[in-house]
């Protein structure tokens, strides 16, 4: 069947988008709490604080509790109702899409989603804060690695599949360029509280993207902030590089609408394409002479148009001719 | 999961099993098993109770884990629920069943042929079979409908007719019609896969009878009323997420390869029906339609619904998409025009009725409303609008507030009751989770009929439900029933 109702390519979309955004935030918050173990005491706010700016949820996270540490922010990041970003919130948000839109989903895909959803709602909240947050976050982000494991083997290749593809790649593109840019403003105004640089922080973003192993296949020196920036940013194979995902975004656009390369058929297809480029051909050095936040929020603000005028292409309703 | 709290002995799992004053699907005497559930038994008393509870345990699991659930709203919350599914099987020997399938079409057929003459000629109104009166007041009936040509003359494509066994008689009858949007179909075939995977070792002494070819009849039915011929394409319309039945609509689409649509998925545009599709709007031909006549079409009916498609009663008008089942299917199945069905099945078909109906006192004749005042405490008085177990007053179980309640109700509305004489219904041994023992409980059977304008094809069995609760009657998922998996077995010899 080639039909493919708007609904449900905004459901699949956002299915992979809130799937992507439950993992990536188990990521940073399971790297960053076992780094600050390792911390002493007076750094710890330097940690915690970030991942909230991270998270886009700084604000709502002020008005819940007096202060940030490992137990209120762990609670709020990962099981707090009320934030609609937390890790239990985003994964009942990708199980309502799923159940939706279950009859265009395989049976496996449903029940792993279900499962999941059932798994991470099991979980006692002040129990899991005393134990630590990486087993609740192992689960999370080996539920993901399943949901993309199944996805791939189970559901066709069709038009269906370009919606998760798009959905989780712009999602990663954007939490990816939001880490990058957190820990950097962070770091570079720390020395000045903390003394010498720290490495250990740089280790830990890149954990949390799952990049440390490849980072030192590549550079043998020490963690460099700049070749970590490099890597996260236009690493062209790393499939946690913003290149590679908004890359796939490409592909899967172009999917949709069989565009040739060089043209395009609507404007998320032109915005992209001109973010890709960006990233293709740009080199480090430049991105900072630019300015490396004024870049990354340049990205941050393209990927927006992107999924807006995604919408607009493919799930709003056109009229007729 | 939560586990229930169970007590689990080491006692035989029908050690004290009590038959009671009804009729037994399971047993003709105490501790002697009916013919064709012998095998089934020696099976399951070879069995302690923990094994039986561990089996139970991982059907439950599997019915969470692939998310069959339904949804309640009296909690205020609208939560997701299990139905319960109680793991020893009804059987029913084929004898018997040919017998039910045989009447079961004989009553679709007549069904549809009331449809078709009510808003056609209306020639049994000329004949005087039926009060005009009684008709013409069905909440359901609507009169948009008169003169509405639907394709292929069916209205009735898909039914599902509640059964009850008399304990007293031991005979089938009809208790009531579902002629609107019936459901639980796929609790029948979800039923079936669980209970093949939990209990396999049971089959293997029975031939049972195959449910699964339900979706594709249904499908090949749907697509035989386009109005393009050839060119169908059909989509199952849901009220959505919310409504109770979501997990039904999803897995019927799913099994039959066509689209699940919202209401805001579908467009009309000079009275022809459209999906929105990523690529523009896509022609739609048949809707198998799961939302209430009310809700179908804010121009014409509830001026309020969000759910419907505004147009499409003018879409189906001009012939340009078909509907399943029809608009309007609620005058059949009215519990007071209910006790016309036989009736009808003489009018239309010439026939005897091969299934017996229930005694039914209408409250809008006036002999049988002070009949009925002067025996509320004997009979079970049902509102005739309402479904799902709702609006019901059973007699010899309700106190004295409630029956006063109910006789201030008829009085003020005589035509919205009618009253039946409570039937003791059969019951069939189900594990009862919190004695960890087995004891007899009621059950009724939904079997599923589906209608191509010539023959009815009966899915074999259907759906029992059970009333789980030691005593009680209600059997509907909303009041703490619970269903099994129903077996038609070939018999030997």
């Amino acid at each position: 069947m080639t039909t493919m109702l708007s609904r449900i390519a905004d459901s699949l979309f956002w299915l992979a988008r809130y799937m992507e955004r439950a993992e990536d935030t188990a990521r940073i918050l399971d790297v960053n709490y076992h780094m600050m173990l390792e911390e002493s005491e007076k750094f710890l706010r330097l940690r915690w604080d970030p991942l909230l700016v991270m998270a886009g949820e700084e604000q709502r996270f002020r008005a819940l509790y007096d202060e940030a540490n490992a137990h209120t922010v762990f609670e709020f990041l990962a099981f707090r109702q009320d934030n609609p970003n937390s890790i239990v919130q985003c994964i009942a948000n990708a199980r309502e899409n799923a159940r939706t839109i279950r009859d265009r989903l395989s049976r496996e895909m449903w029940e792993d989603i279900n499962g999941l959803y059932h798994a991470v709602n099991s979980f006692d909240c002040r129990q899991e804060i005393a134990n630590g947050p990486h087993r609740f976050c192992d689960l999370v982000k080996f539920g993901s690695h399943r949901f993309h494991g199944v996805a791939d083997a189970t559901v066709p290749h069709d038009e269906g599949w370009q919606f998760l593809r798009l959905g989780c790649h712009l999602e990663r593109a954007e939490m990816t360029a939001r880490l990058v840019d957190v820990q950097y403003q962070y770091l570079l105004d720390a020395p000045l509280l903390s003394g010498p640089p720290d490495n250990h922080q740089w280790m830990a973003v890149l954990k949390s993207v799952g990049a440390y192993e490849a980072y030192h296949r590549k550079h043998y020196s020490q963690i460099e902030p700049e070749h970590v920036a490099e890597m996260l940013i236009l690493h062209p194979q790393h499939p946690r590089s913003i290149r590679f995902s908004v890359n796939e975004v490409q592909e899967g656009l172009r999917a949709l609408s069989n565009s040739q390369p060089g043209s395009y058929s609507n404007e998320a297809e032109r915005q992209t394409g001109k973010l890709l480029d960006r990233l293709r051909y740009d080199r480090i050095d430049e991105i900072f002479q630019h300015g490396l936040h004024s870049y990354l929020n340049e990205l941050l603000g393209s990927c927006l148009h992107i999924g807006e005028h995604i919408a607009r292409s493919y799930f709003y309703y056109k009229a007729i001719v | 999961m939560a586990a229930n709290p169970t007590n689990v002995t080491a006692k035989a799992l029908f050690e004290g099993y009590d038959l009671g004053a009804f009729y037994d699907e399971m047993f003709e005497g105490p501790g002697k098993p009916r013919p064709h559930y012998v095998k089934l038994f020696q099976r399951l008393a070879e069995m302690a109770p923990e094994q039986f509870e561990e089996r139970r345990k991982v059907a439950e699991l599997s019915f969470l884990l692939q998310g069959i659930t339904f949804t309640v709203y009296s909690d205020g919350a609208g939560t997701e629920r299990l139905f319960p599914f109680d793991l020893i099987p009804r059987i029913i020997p084929y004898h018997e069943w040919e017998k039910v399938e045989r009447g079961l079409a004989q009553r679709v057929k007549a069904l549809n042929l009331f449809l078709k003459d009510i808003y056609g000629p209306q020639k049994i109104l000329a004949d005087k079979r039926i009060p005009r009166s009684l008709v013409y007041s069905c909440k359901h009936f609507r009169r948009e409908m008169i003169g509405l040509q639907v394709p292929r003359g069916i209205y009735t494509h898909i039914s599902g007719i509640d059964l009850i066994r008399d304990s007293a008689s031991g005979e089938y009858m009809v208790l009531e019609d579902n002629v609107r949007t019936p459901s639980g179909v796929s609790y029948v075939l979800e039923n079936r896969l669980i209970m093949t995977r939990t209990l396999p070792e049971a089959f293997q002494a029975y031939g049972v009878l195959p449910v699964a070819h339900y979706p594709s009849e249904l499908s090949r039915i749907l697509h035989s009323l386009s109005p393009r011929g050839n060119h169908a394409e059909a989509v199952l319309l849901t009220p959505g997420i919310y409504n109770s039945a979501y997990y039904e609509h999803s897995f019927l689409a799913q099994q039959m390869g066509i689209e699940l649509v919202e209401g805001r998925d579908l467009v009309v545009d000079d009275t022809v029906v459209y999906m929105k599709t990523i690529h523009g709007l896509r022609r739609v031909d048949v809707i198998y339609r799961r939302v209430d006549d009310d809700f179908l079409d804010a121009l014409v009916f509830r001026s309020d619904s969000l759910m419907g498609v505004p147009g499409l009663m003018g879409a189906y008008r001009a012939g340009n998409v078909a509907l399943a089942n029809a608009v309007g299917n609620g005058v059949a199945d009215d519990k007071a025009v209910y006790a016309y069905v036989p009736e009808f099945i003489r009018y239309y078909l010439a026939e005897e009725p091969i299934l017996r109906s229930v005694d039914t006192y209408l409250c809008s004749r006036p002999g049988d409303l002070q009949y009925v005042l002067e025996h509320l405490g004997e009979l079970v008085v049902k509102a005739v609008g309402e479904s799902g177990g709702y609006g019901m007053l059973i007699g010899p179980a309700a106190d004295k507030a409630k029956i006063a309640d109910f006789r201030r109700r008829i009085q003020a509305d005589p035509r919205n009751y009618i009253a039946q004489p409570l039937i003791g219904l059969s019951r069939v041994p189900s594990f009862d989770v919190e004695q960890g023992q087995v004891g007899g409980r009621h059950v009724d059977l939904r079997p599923y009929c589906l209608f191509d304008g010539e023959e009815v094809t009966v899915v074999p069995g259907g759906l029992t439900r059970v009333a789980l609760r030691e005593g009680s009657v209600v059997v509907n998922s909303s009041q703490g029933g619970g269903s099994k998996d129903t077996w038609v077995v070939r018999e030997e010899g």
